[in-house]
């Protein structure tokens, strides 16, 4: 899976859960910044976990600041294969 | 003495969102109990309840419980008839006391699901945000800035008639002056309807939804399950004259017992000492009571045992009783706060609102139950009457806004 088909799943998800305008949703954007509050951010996670299949720790989810963060975490989490 | 106004009445319930769907359905003695939606209920033996209508709530305070969307809704409604955007009041006099029997039950079905039914790993991360008793209260609390006395209040089917006494405490001791009072539940989960199920106190007539609640009659085979919420805008006399708002009602008595007996049987005696104590309270006599919304579950148990309770509270002078269950169903924690509403929106149009489906007359069940239609009658003062599982008693007598006798 691409970085770009990653991130437009990603922003599918973000939506569900949150009204976001399309300037606020870009890899450089601060979750803050956007209007994602803490317990939004952590439904959002759940989410990708459920669309992607993958299980993403307590530690590695504590880092996550951006929108490009949360790209960079699928990323690495996703099997090689695909 | 401070005295406690309606100012604001919000309801949602199986009739619909809103006072006029709700008031359509009295009048017309029009049963809100239909096949069951919005859940898979095929593997149900129970496939009815009195669910809300879809239009009456979706897209509707979405991120948030079913029971704390209800609640949103009824609080809105009476949030803008009370006038709230101009209160005028310090946002920490204004509290918000929601009662609820069972909390976020859609949010809990769905994590058991995923956890025993499919093992998966993770549950919704707002499992339990949305699914604690207060989530209502603190919703409603929360959108309306009221950042005073504000808690849930839980006695199982007696949650928002205690709540509604609470808030009229709070603003008759000067802890608050106006206050969000009400309940909401959601009950209609698989797991729910299987519990309840399991107690054999459903009236399962999947064939004839609108005829399956009975109360007082002689063939009444048990409960039917609804949902909803009912939220009253309380505040005190003084202020709400000082600002000119229309008052609909006034809270005027609270009386609250414990049965300390048996967790499902009612006590007659339990039930009689909360209405005399309510009557006490609202420095009247029984002779002043003009009508009465009986909790008239249409269980064997319930029925027989409240009017016994009635009848030695009032001797030979009974006022009409009615169960609205009978149309709306039992919406466990909040039916106190709908029926308070539903008899108030009625009087105040100079009704009594009926008890359907009472065909078959018991003789253990003896008095004016308003059999079948409403009828046209002048109630200046009414009691409503709450008993929750646990022997939890409350009654609230409500002065309408017709002329005191």
């Amino acid at each position: 899976m691409t970085r770009a088909e990653i991130e437009a799943k990603l922003i599918g998800i973000v939506r569900k859960e949150k009204d976001v305008p399309d300037d606020k949703l870009t890899p450089e954007t601060t979750l803050v910044d956007a209007g994602i509050d803490s317990l939004d951010s952590l439904t959002i996670l759940f989410g990708i976990e459920e669309e992607f299949g993958i299980s993403i720790p307590d530690d590695r989810a504590k880092t996550i600041k951006t929108f490009g963060d949360m790209i960079d975490v699928v990323e690495a989490l996703l099997p090689a294969a695909s | 003495m401070t005295r406690v106004a309606i100012t604001g009445i919000g309801i949602v319930s199986c009739f619909g969102g809103g006072k006029a769907v709700t008031l359509d359905a009295l009048r017309n003695a029009r049963s809100g109990i239909k096949r069951i939606e919005s859940i898979d209920a095929s593997a149900l033996n129970c496939k009815i309840g009195g669910e809300v209508p879809r239009d009456a709530h979706e897209g509707l305070h979405r991120g948030n419980d079913r029971f704390t969307r209800f609640a949103l809704i009824a609080a809105d409604e009476a949030a803008e008839q009370a006038n709230y955007a101009n209160i005028g009041l310090g946002d920490d006099r204004v509290g918000s006391l929601i009662g609820t029997g069972l909390g976020g039950c859609e949010t809990l079905d769905a994590g058991y699901k995923r956890v025993y039914g499919e093992n998966l790993p993770r549950v919704a991360p707002a499992t339990i945000a949305w699914s604690m008793y207060n989530a209502a209260t603190s919703a409603v609390a929360t959108k309306y800035r009221a950042r005073g006395v504000a808690y849930a209040v839980v006695s199982a089917c007696a949650s928002s008639a205690h709540a509604i006494g609470l808030a009229y405490q709070a603003i008759k001791s000067g802890q608050a002056d106006a206050v969000f009072a009400g309940g909401a539940d959601a009950p209609l989960t698989f797991g729910i309807i299987r519990a309840w199920e399991s107690m054999r106190v459903l009236a399962v007539d999947n064939e004839h939804p609108e005829a399956a609640c009975r109360p007082f009659s002689a063939d009444r085979k048990g409960l039917v399950l609804a949902e909803g919420a009912a939220v009253l805008f309380l505040e005190s006399f003084d202020h709400a004259t000082s600002r000119n708002q229309p008052i609909l009602g006034e809270i005027a008595g609270f009386g609250a017992t414990s049965d300390a007996g048996h967790v499902t049987d009612p006590s007659a005696d339990g039930a009689a000492r909360a209405m005399r104590m309510a009557i006490n309270d609202a420095g009247v006599q029984p002779n002043d009571v003009g009508y009465i919304n009986a909790h008239g579950t249409a269980t064997r148990a319930n029925d027989a045992t409240e009017t016994a309770a009635i009848k030695s509270v009032f001797g030979d002078r009974v006022p009409p009783v009615s169960s609205t269950k009978s149309m709306h169903g039992h919406s466990m924690g909040a039916s106190g706060a709908i029926e308070i509403a539903s008899s108030l929106l009625a009087l105040n149009e100079g009704f009594l609102p009926p008890t359907i489906n009472l065909d078959t007359p018991d003789p253990e069940c003896d008095l004016d139950y308003v059999p079948h239609r409403p009828r046209e009658a002048a109630a200046s003062l009414f009691l409503s009457n709450s008993f929750g599982f646990g022997g939890m008693n409350a009654v609230i007598a409500v002065r309408t806004l017709l002329p005191q006798r």
